[in-house]
């Protein structure tokens, strides 16, 4: 149930209203639009839905039922109007937010494979405009003989090379025992397709305070996948962008199939953000700028691509990393798509104005003084 | 010219700690409240046991969270935080009432 009031409803009477709801069990869920108060009602209960009384309430102005089976990540609950995209920010630059007219393109390897390899394809990125920095240092691999990645030192490394860049890390989470280790280092925790169904991760991020990037699963519906952002949504952590990144369909000549089609599907049915992982999909490098300037003209709010310094050298996934200049040329073709579509890309990150100041976590936990 | 920077970085690097320090205290307190809190509630249900009177409350419940949502509009605290942060707290508050009844 959604009940929108009377314009400029005292917020005590909203308070008392609130009250009447939640006496019922509710859980009540309040929004200003303009002059009027949108109360999303979750764990409805039949009976206090069907009561009909709050019809007769002078400060209600329409009590309609969820149009849909998902609720917080519906336009029902939109903060907005019918096409607003909830802005999310990733990191604290001024330009690093999700969902706002600005397109963000997140960028890295596949997996972190050391310092120097990390530090150069970050500054590369960087250099070429991209907004946020992804690294997977907890890999999860189809076969169990493939690279499973740094582990923690991994993710030491991207929060090093955070400090140097002032890029944002994105960086996925693969098990609930994680999630504390993972949210130290990264400012958006990513949940990878195969565990877009994984309930106890959902609701271990649900309680956390960072964005979360949620991929759809290679075999998942749009419905399932918005399914999926309600079990984060419902434990607390509205922080949801959600990921396209291909399907798996009859087709060989590309690695999954990229449903284009989901991204105005998800505009239409939900107010968080959407972006596209064009690299996964294609699984060919050559495939990767076609499929991100697709993404664009289709409405996405920002791309998530694997990019490698020398992608020759990549322990995982080689053939669909793109170089830097490659990376560099996708960048060019996405301004004018963006443009195209009446927006444009994210601005970088800031400036650095000082070298960085960074010692790892492990130097500094060895100087820190002994208690007395 | 190096040292202005260096003392800045310092007086940052100090006024960092004490204000981590500040933090520990502050979640400290709060934690010893939220212990407080537990042991009413168990106080409470069991009256209620021994009264045979049911252990929980939604109208209560709902009360509570109007109340603190009153509060942190006075104080300008965001209002639909502290909302979830009183549903969390009365929750804990219920199984701790549910051990002991």
């Amino acid at each position: 149930m959604v009940i929108t009031t009377r314009p400029g409803v005292a917020d005590q009477q909203i308070d008392a209203l609130r009250e009447r709801l939640e006496r019922c069990g509710m859980r009540t869920l309040a929004v200003r639009r303009g002059t009027r108060v949108v109360v999303a009602c979750l764990d409805a209960p039949g009976a206090a839905e069907n009561s009909g009384d709050w019809q007769e309430d002078v400060n209600i102005e329409s009590v309609m039922a969820w149009t849909r089976p998902y609720r917080l990540a519906s336009r029902d609950a939109s903060p907005g109007g019918a096409h607003d995209t909830t802005p999310i920010r990733i990191g604290s630059a001024h330009d690093a937010v999700v969902g706002g007219n600005g397109i963000v393109v997140i960028a890295g390897p596949c997996s972190v494979e050391g310092l120097e390899q990390l530090r150069a394809t970050a500054h590369g990125v960087r250099n070429a405009g991209a907004t946020a920095l992804r690294g997977g240092a907890l890999k999860p691999r189809t076969s169990p003989y493939a690279f499973q990645g740094m582990g923690a030192e991994g993710l030491e490394l991207l929060s090093l090379v955070r400090q140097e860049t002032g890029l944002p890390v994105v960086t996925e989470v693969l098990d609930t025992r994680q999630v504390d280790l993972v949210a130290e280092h990264a400012d958006v925790l990513q949940v990878g397709a195969r565990n877009m169904q994984n309930y106890a991760l959902l609701a271990e991020l649900g309680r956390i305070g960072r964005p979360v990037l949620l991929k759809r699963g290679f075999a998942a519906t749009i419905t399932e996948l918005l399914f999926a952002a309600e079990h984060i949504m419902t434990r607390g952590n509205h922080d949801v962008i959600l990921c396209e990144r291909g399907m798996r369909t009859f087709e060989s000549a590309t690695r999954f199939t990229l449903d284009i089609s989901a991204i105005p599907v998800l505009k239409r049915e939900t107010h968080l953000p959407v972006i596209v992982d064009p690299s996964h999909a294609a699984g060919d490098a050559e495939l990767v700028p076609a499929l991100a300037w697709a993404a664009i003209a289709a409405g996405a709010d920002g791309l998530i691509v694997e990019v490698h310094a020398r992608p020759e050298q990549s322990r995982s996934d080689r053939e669909q990393q793109l170089s830097l200049p490659a990376f560099s040329a996708m960048m060019r073709g996405a301004t004018t798509f963006a443009a195209a579509a009446g927006r444009r890309l994210a601005h970088g990150a800031p400036t650095i104005v000082e070298p960085p100041l960074y010692v790892s976590r492990q130097a500094a936990l060895r100087r820190r003084p002994v208690a007395s | 010219m190096s040292a202005p920077c260096r003392n800045g970085r310092d007086a940052a690097g100090d006024m960092l700690a004490s204000g981590r320090a500040a933090i520990e205290q502050i979640d400290r307190a709060i934690l010893r409240l939220v212990a407080e809190r537990l042991q009413v509630g168990e106080a409470i249900a069991r009256s209620k046991h021994a009264a045979g009177l049911p252990v929980l409350d939604p109208a209560q419940e709902a009360r509570v969270v109007r109340r603190a949502a009153e509060l942190a509009r006075e104080a300008a605290l965001p209002e639909e935080g502290v909302r979830e942060l009183f549903w969390r707290i009365i929750t804990l508050t219920r199984r701790a009432e549910d051990h002991a009844a």
